[in-house]
């Protein structure tokens, strides 16, 4: 007969188990309230300016690029990673990945990105590529 | 009369069967995790540290570290990630969390299952930031992504904390 003697975890529904003690709901709050901060002070910073791509390479920026408006010609270009070439596609959509020597493929396959704060990371080639400034949006409304 | 082969005592082998059974479990689980569409970089419901959560729980801190290490390491060999930067960033995150785990059960007083998990999870993806930041992609502004990150991780942190309360106090304590 499988029986629990630690006092420390008391057998309990699943709902009152979901509660969580006092100690776990301060610990909860506290999480929260600095995530939020966090992320208020994130927006402030990659918010502000026009909407530009920066792409890194471990250390490195290798550059800027202002996100493309509808209408306006895509640009594509490689830059050399750690494993290789990495092939990156800026056009209304945002930015993307398109091919990448990594195995994964994570970087390619999370497609395209505008939105500031966005990112992606492909770890194995050491490429980073962030979004900054707010890019204005395509449509002004949309009506079904 | 051949020589006498000393067993070792009844309790050591079912502590030892015990980590063993988990250990499998969490190699089970993190190759399960690993097979899951994703949820987003990085990001993983964290099924496999909730074993290390009952292990920590069951056996102790050490069993807890060495299955940590060992799910790690047997499960990235499994998903074909061995010595790669996944990795080395799953290494990170997985021991540093058993290791916030370990001292919030001992020290936090009040603190249930859940709050450790919590904290367990928060610590995880921290420690894979901070690893990437470190070792990979030395830029500060990728620490940019990791409030939404965070805010996923308190969710599942505190699921799994609930999850592994359910299971452990259904869970025999041989020694206690």
């Amino acid at each position: 007969m499988a029986v629990s003697v630690n006092p420390r975890i008391p057998r309990q529904s699943m709902a009152r188990l979901l509660k969580g003690s006092l100690t776990d709901r301060i610990l909860l709050l506290i999480s929260l309230a600095g995530i939020a901060a966090a992320w208020f002070a994130v927006q402030a910073v990659v918010a502000s300016g026009p909407a530009v791509a920066e792409i890194y390479h471990g250390k490195t920026l290798l550059a800027t690029y202002p996100l493309p408006k509808a209408g306006e010609t895509p640009k594509s270009f490689q830059i050399d990673g750690e494993l290789g070439p990495s092939e990156i596609l800026l056009n209304e959509d945002g930015v993307r990945i398109t091919s990448s020597p990594c195995s994964a493929q994570r970087c390619v396959y999370s497609g395209a990105h505008r939105h500031a704060g966005d990112m992606i990371a492909c770890v194995p080639n050491r490429i980073l590529i962030t979004i900054r400034g707010s890019a204005k949006r395509r449509f002004d409304a949309i009506v079904e | 009369m051949g020589p006498v082969i000393l067993r070792p005592p009844l309790a050591e082998l079912q502590q030892k069967a015990n980590w063993l059974a988990l250990l499998l479990l969490a190699i089970g689980l993190h190759v399960f995790e690993a097979a899951l569409p994703s949820l987003g970089p990085w990001f993983k419901p964290g099924l496999a540290n909730l074993v290390t959560l009952l292990a920590l729980l069951w056996l102790g801190p050490r069993a807890a570290v060495l299955l940590s290490i060992g799910r790690v390491v047997i499960g990235s060999f499994f998903i074909g990630t061995l010595f790669t930067p996944t990795f080395v960033i799953s290494m990170a995150g997985g021991l540093t969390a058993a290791v916030v785990m370990i001292a919030a059960w001992r020290f936090i007083p009040g603190i249930s299952l859940i709050g450790v998990s919590l904290l367990g999870a928060i610590a995880h993806m921290v420690a894979q930031f901070v690893t990437v930041e470190t070792l990979f992609i030395q830029q500060g502004v990728l620490y940019f992504a990791l409030p939404p990150l965070l805010l996923l991780s308190t969710t599942t942190g505190w699921l799994n904390g609930a999850l592994a309360g359910y299971i452990a106090a259904r869970l025999e304590f041989p020694n206690e």
